[in-house]
């Protein structure tokens, strides 16, 4: 177990005013929580337009939420002007993070909008993702997903996802999870998001951390291991009504 | 054509009637339309005597209606207007065949129609009205309808095919309105807003959406907020801020709770005004015996306690509710939240963490929770931190009580609440329709005698 006050976690929220449409500002929430119950200490910092580039190498887990068009390419602006070289070595350092819908397409190399235009990403992803057109339909709906993390495979993830590009994963990546109900990355090869290092890129809003506290519990320990080294083993917190929430979902569709 | 489509249509409005269809209401609009598309078109021009009043925007519509219908009643007007909810084409164009004889003729001077979000476009290549109020613009049901600046563009595009006959009365405060009324400067416009010293916040809230410039993309900096993104606002950029705002609110006062609903009269004061010619101090008299919209701020007596129900279906709605709830000044307060996921809810119940549920811990001493999805609000009350008592891993939750089954949810939270206290009940939309048939329907009278 880990050790009362012993333990501190920095979490950087990327763009927290801009990139935060859906609800997703929860997982933060989250995240931040279940550290207090346990008493590990945690400070949330929001890095976005006119915060210094190196606040982001002092934090431990890094999070990101979806936004509209237009935000996006503010952050993008921002980015490009000094924070993309400081975000892409966290990535690849091994810095936890989760990254939902517009952030995960934004971490890939490109991304081609419902009009034919081509937006630049980030290309930490080796991925891209295609609006095939005006009239194509959004992936809008209820998904269920299982993830190819350890410890995780046995576990239904459950989740809301709302999304009109679809995204090709590229030879090298390993998908995040397998759908079992729902579209996912692009509704016709049945995977779902991406594992990168050790971030999670995601469609899945819900918030994702709400009715899946293992996948909260998954981050905090991995970002526990890589500032402190060993195993760290979390106190349980009790879980029935996220239990109740995903079978509410799950008795939907499977049966 | 007109002639043998209204038989048929209202032929079958009777038949639901008759057979007590509940829902029914968007049917004979519906069939009228597949047959003629341009069925709304073609019977507003058959009654050129009739004016139309279109209120547009996310929250605020129902309300607004209703109390434009109160005071153009009292001032001799008789008014139709489409059914609560029933804000798609086929609900308008069944709100004309409801009040229509056969041959198309309406008997009535104003129609005052509510129009879906996505629907004003539609609407306004058939006719154009004489007026439109366009109230706000919040992110709601992003599955639904997108994002709020892509509607904002489609009601640009729809707006500017209108001419200087059709009064457009707009919300200056709203950052994204304002800017859509100021890119209409051949068409008559009129901004309705607040004076800054009636705006109490100065922190936008996080459900905000149009924080950034319009113009130019800055950010926009407030030096005070009435609720959500709705305040007074500046740009750095380009100097974009409101002007020429009319504010009637200190004479036509509110007769509801909430600066949202300051909002909603100081629109209907000012469109009753410009079209109607209705003076203030008329409005103000007439104004001050109003009741309360359908779910919205109703006080319904049962078993001896009050019960308030606050339609509360979107983010800003939600911390519209709570604020009403401060406003409410006693001591107990029970409240129900009941949230389902259907489809006039929106599927997607992940806007509950866009709202600060943080506020309502001290404003309510119990909650119990209810609805289709119960389970995720209750979490998201969890780590709202109405769970005071939790530790160890036990799941003792002294505030929150949830109970999915919508009827005994409603039994509990009576059962909680003291006698001649209140109960506010904040439910989506479709759970507002069925508490309101539990509350006032015939299972209640067997129970209360
Ligand atoms: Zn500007």
């Amino acid at each position: 177990m880990t050790k009362k006050g012993k333990h501190s976690l920095k979490i950087g929220w990327l763009y927290p005013d801009l990139m935060s449409t859906y609800g997703d500002r929860g997982n933060v929430m989250i995240l931040r929580k279940r550290c207090e119950w346990r008493e590990i200490m945690v400070e949330v910092t929001g890095i976005t337009l006119g915060t210094d580039s190196t606040e982001i190498d002092s934090v431990d887990l890094l999070f990101m939420g979806g936004a509209q068009d237009r935000q996006q390419e503010i952050v993008k602006k921002d980015l490009i002007g000094g924070k993309e070289g400081f975000l892409r070595r966290a990535i690849e350092d091994g810095t936890p993070g989760l990254f939902v819908c517009g952030a995960y397409q934004f971490l890939g190399a490109y991304y081609i909008a419902a009009d034919g235009t081509k937006i630049e990403g980030l290309g930490i992803y080796d991925l891209v993702t295609r609006t095939p057109g005006r009239l194509a339909k959004r992936l809008i709906g209820d998904i269920i997903i299982r993830p190819r993390i350890e410890g995780l495979e046995e576990l239904f993830v459950v989740g809301f996802e709302n999304h009109g590009g679809r995204t090709e994963l590229g030879k090298g990546l390993a998908p995040f999870a397998d759908v079992v109900h729902g579209y996912g990355n692009n509704g016709t090869d049945r995977t779902e998001g991406v594992v990168y290092k050790n971030t999670i890129g995601t469609y899945l809003h819900g918030p994702i951390l709400s009715k899946n506290p293992e996948l909260a519990d998954y981050l905090i320990r991995r970002a526990l291991e890589i500032k402190y080294g060993g195993a760290p083993v979390l106190e349980p917190i009790e879980a029935s009504w996220e239990r109740e929430a995903r079978d509410t979902v799950i008795g939907r569709y499977i049966r | 054509m007109i002639v043998p489509i209204l038989a048929l249509t209202k032929t079958i409005a009777f038949l639901i009637r008759a057979g007590r269809i509940g829902h029914g209401f968007t049917w004979p609009g519906e069939i009228a339309l597949r047959l003629s598309g341009s069925f709304i078109r073609t019977m507003i021009q058959k009654n050129p005597g009739l004016l139309t009043v279109v209120i547009v925007g996310t929250n605020g519509k129902t309300t607004s209606a209703k109390i434009t219908r109160h005071i153009l009643s009292k001032n001799g007007y008789r008014v139709i207007g489409n059914e609560t909810g029933a804000n798609l084409m086929n609900g308008v164009a069944s709100c004309l065949i409801g009040n229509a004889n056969l041959y198309g003729k309406i008997v009535a001077d104003v129609a005052i129609l509510e129009v879906d979000e996505n629907v004003l476009p539609l609407l306004l290549s058939e006719f154009h009205p004489n007026a439109i109020m366009v109230l706000n613009l919040f992110r709601d049901q992003l599955d639904r309808y997108g994002e709020v600046n892509t509607i904002a563009l489609k009601w640009q595009e729809a707006l500017a095919t209108l001419t200087k006959k059709t009064a457009l009365i707009m919300n200056g405060n709203d950052p994204q309105i304002f800017y859509l009324g100021k890119s209409l400067p051949n068409l008559s416009v009129s901004f309705f807003g607040l004076k800054k010293k009636a705006m109490k916040k100065r922190a936008v809230p996080h459900e905000a959406d149009s924080l950034y410039c319009p113009e130019c993309a800055e950010r926009l900096t407030y030096s005070a907020i009435a609720y959500s993104h709705i305040g007074d606002f500046l740009c750095a950029g380009c100097g974009f801020q409101p002007s020429g705002i009319v504010d009637y609110s200190e004479t036509v006062k509110s007769p509801l709770l909430g600066l949202f609903n300051r909002y909603n009269t100081n629109a209907v004061a000012l469109m009753l005004h410009i079209v109607f010619g209705i003076g203030l101090e008329k409005i103000k008299r007439d104004i001050a015996d109003f009741g309360a919209a359908f779910g919205r701020q109703e006080i319904i007596a049962y078993r001896g306690r009050k019960i308030v129900i606050q339609l509360s279906k979107n983010p800003t709605g939600f911390n519209q509710s709570v604020e009403v709830l401060e406003e409410f000044d006693n001591a107990q307060k029970g409240v129900l939240v009941l949230l389902n996921d259907r489809i006039p809810d929106g599927r997607d119940v992940s806007w509950i963490w866009d709202v600060d549920f943080e506020l309502l811990r001290d404003l309510a001493d119990r909650i119990v929770v209810s609805g289709d999805r119960a389970y995720d609000m209750a979490i998201r009350l969890r780590y709202a931190g109405h769970n005071r008592g939790r530790s160890k891993g036990k799941d003792k939750l002294d505030g929150v009580t949830v109970i999915p089954d919508l009827t005994a949810a409603i039994e509990r939270a009576v059962e909680l609440t003291p006698p001649g206290d209140f109960l506010f009940i904040l439910p989506t939309y479709s759970a507002m329709l069925e508490v309101r048939n539990i509350l006032t329907g015939d299972e209640f009278k067997q129970k209360t005698t």
